[in-house]
């Protein structure tokens, strides 16, 4: 179990450390130079540009060679400092802006999971023991129906619908904390892509424990089906749907990308696009970093909750 | 059962003794029938025939060019002469969409077929030769299946495109050749190189498993036993046996593309302006969306549909190509 947690271990942080190269390298060679840009916008550039250009390029360390810039940023990654922002918001140190802008996305996802849990798992629950009844049919086909909307066509729509037509709220708008009313649209399209993964996870689950034996002898022995259901139906379906759900960490922060562009919302997933767009190297591989990071965490978590969550795994 | 001309005829001794005259099917013929009942399946299927027809012939059946201006007619509603209406800059919505719809089916088909051609040949190589060139290519498609995929694809898109067009303006500037002065497809080929790559893993990793698991079917050591070649083996069990699949994650990949062009042109990032796609036109129509929503509808729901038509028509040809289920 050690041994086989440790080469795990080993695969992911070689792994990162080759994303980040990659990244870095793609940055170097790609991106174009950031401190040029901040001067084509404005209008005049004459030679006292080129020293005061050159001067910002030795104040982020962008005149080294590519390797010892990237040594430097490593470094300076591990011993907690993520370098200044260029031209998102001068000279802010980036672990700053990744802080500030991380729990809002966090938030976001987190309240989108609770609800996507609770309904997803209710519903999976609900089609399985209707299994191929219309109930089943039209939770799973509906379920299906929303999955396939992308994000960025829902949340139009639902604008449309919910502002122009039936005029029920105003535009929301940037953020305002997860209880504000603002948060309400957000969350709900975010949980609604948690939703179609938990119901069909919790629904082919419990289809498998339905035909167990300890069910049927449950039931022979006059227990009430609610206490069935809760008892032991329940808790070996909930071993898989608890794993995914972390898991849903991962597809939330690309999920929120789009949500979050389109209201505004200062989160992580705008960070990336707002980096990208003006070419802040220490931003956009903050946004590399945290994004595989959380990933390789989570798959690395689940080497290690699956076997303390089901005693089958755990007795190989 | 109106493919029963193909189907020998078998008896079938039933439940209570009686013997009756069935049909024998194959495989194929089993899950088209089983296709043929989920309409929701079906219903998927016209809706992604309707979509590549239109795409194929969409700009012949387009009512103008559609790059053609005309300010004078910006923001009209639909009408007999738009029959979409027309957007800020007075260009027939309708002739945009299926110009929109050309972009689409075209990175559809590009990136699934790269990623198809890719995914199959690593595949294929993982599982039959396995090994430590397995371990390595196993490790790679993990990498990046693990990375975030729209960040993936945003990076490589935005990275790679200036290096590209400053390499062809030296190389034009030393050959004088007026292929390295066109940018334009460009786009493309940095949507469909950007989406194949993120595209291949799940694919090679089906294969793989396909071909391992196919490789230990009992049918597979008796044809072994019987002195069958490597080769026959791949093309009479292993190909057959694992087309199915293949098929469903084809399907799929057909719709996460069109999703993530859409998305990424979006955000500015994928088909640039003038090239219409479907993805630029919802976010060009998104700036006018409380005074003239239809700029928004439009691309939003047209996406919605095609991609709910897609999701449809995986599910049902995963249902359909199962040869465990027999109904």
């Amino acid at each position: 179990m050690a041994t086989f947690l440790l080469i795990r271990l080993l695969r992911w942080s070689v792994g990162l450390l080759l994303i980040l190269f990659i990244a870095y390298a793609m940055m170097y060679y790609g991106a174009g130079d950031p401190i040029r840009m901040m001067f084509i916008q404005g209008e005049d550039f004459d030679s006292e540009d080129e020293v005061v250009m050159l001067a910002l390029r030795k104040k982020y360390g962008l005149d080294d060679p590519f390797l010892v810039q990237f040594g430097n940023y490593l470094n300076n990654l591990l011993q907690g400092d993520w370098g200044r922002s260029i031209r998102l918001q001068v000279d802010r140190p980036v672990l700053e802006i990744v802080q500030f802008r991380l729990p809002i996305s966090m938030q976001l996802g987190f309240a989108a999971t609770v609800i996507g849990a609770v309904a997803g798992i209710g519903l999976g629950i609900l089609s399985a023991l209707y299994h191929n009844r219309w109930q089943d049919r039209l939770t799973i086909s509906s379920v299906l129906f929303i999955n396939g909307i992308p994000s960025f066509v829902i949340v139009p729509m639902l604008l449309y619908l919910l502002v122009l037509e039936l005029k029920l709220i105003d535009v929301p708008y940037g953020w305002h904390g997860v209880f504000h009313v603002d948060a309400m649209l957000p969350i709900a399209v975010i949980s609604i892509g948690v939703l179609p993964i938990v119901v069909r996870q919790t629904r082919s689950a419990m289809l498998e424990v339905k035909s167990q034996l300890y069910v049927r002898t449950a039931r022979a022995k006059g227990m009430p089906e609610s206490r069935i259901i809760l008892r032991h139906m329940l808790r070996p379906v909930l071993t898989p749907v608890a794993t995914t759900l972390g898991l849903i960490m991962i597809s939330l922060i690309n999920g929120s990308l789009f949500v979050e562009y389109i209201l505004n919302i200062q989160g992580f997933g705008l960070l990336t696009i707002e980096g990208i767009k003006k070419v802040d190297y220490p931003i956009i591989m903050a946004v590399v970093v945290v994004g595989t990071l959380i990933i390789f965490v989570s798959n690395f978590l689940v080497d290690i909750i699956y076997p303390i969550l089901d005693p089958r795994v755990r007795a190989q | 059962m109106t493919g029963a001309a193909a189907g020998a005829r078998v008896s079938r001794v039933v439940d209570d003794g009686s013997i009756t005259i069935g049909e024998q099917r194959n495989l194929w013929q089993d899950a088209a029938r089983r296709f043929r009942r989920n309409w929701l399946a079906v219903g998927g299927l016209v809706v992604v025939a309707c979509f590549l027809v239109l795409a194929t012939i969409g700009p012949r059946i387009a009512p103008y060019d559609f790059l053609e201006q005309n300010i004078m007619k910006a923001f009209q509603g639909p009408s007999a002469e738009h029959f979409l209406g027309t957007d800020d800059l007075g260009r027939d919505i309708f002739s945009r969409m299926l110009h929109g719809a050309r972009t689409a089916a075209l990175v559809a088909f590009s990136t699934t077929a790269i990623s198809l051609f890719i995914g199959a040949l690593v595949g294929a190589w993982s599982g039959i030769r396995g090994g430590l060139a397995d371990e390595f290519l196993m490790w790679i498609s993990d990498l990046i299946q693990a990375m975030p995929g729209l960040l993936l694809v945003i990076l490589i898109n935005t990275t790679l495109r200036r290096p590209i067009v400053n390499w062809f303006d030296t190389l034009y500037e030393q050959t004088r050749n007026p292929f390295f002065l066109n940018t334009l497809w460009l786009d493309y080929a940095l949507v469909f190189s950007a989406l194949a790559l993120i595209g291949w893993p799940g694919l090679a990793r089906l294969v793989r498993g396909q071909v391992l698991s196919i490789n230990e079917e009992d049918y597979v050591l008796a044809a072994r036993a019987l002195g069958a070649s490597e080769w026959h083996i791949m093309l009479r069990h292993v190909i057959p046996n694992a087309l199915g699949p293949l098929i469903v994650a084809v399907t799929a990949g057909m719709g996460g593309a069109i999703f993530l062009e859409a998305g990424l042109s979006f955000l500015g990032i994928g088909i640039q302006p003038p090239n219409a796609s479907w993805g630029s036109m919802l976010e060009e129509g998104r700036r006018y969306w409380q005074i003239f929503p239809h700029l928004m509808l439009i691309p939003a729901v047209t996406i919605g549909i095609v991609q709910v038509a897609f999701v449809f028509l995986g599910d049902g040809l995963n249902d359909a190509l199962d040869p465990r289920r027999t109904t």
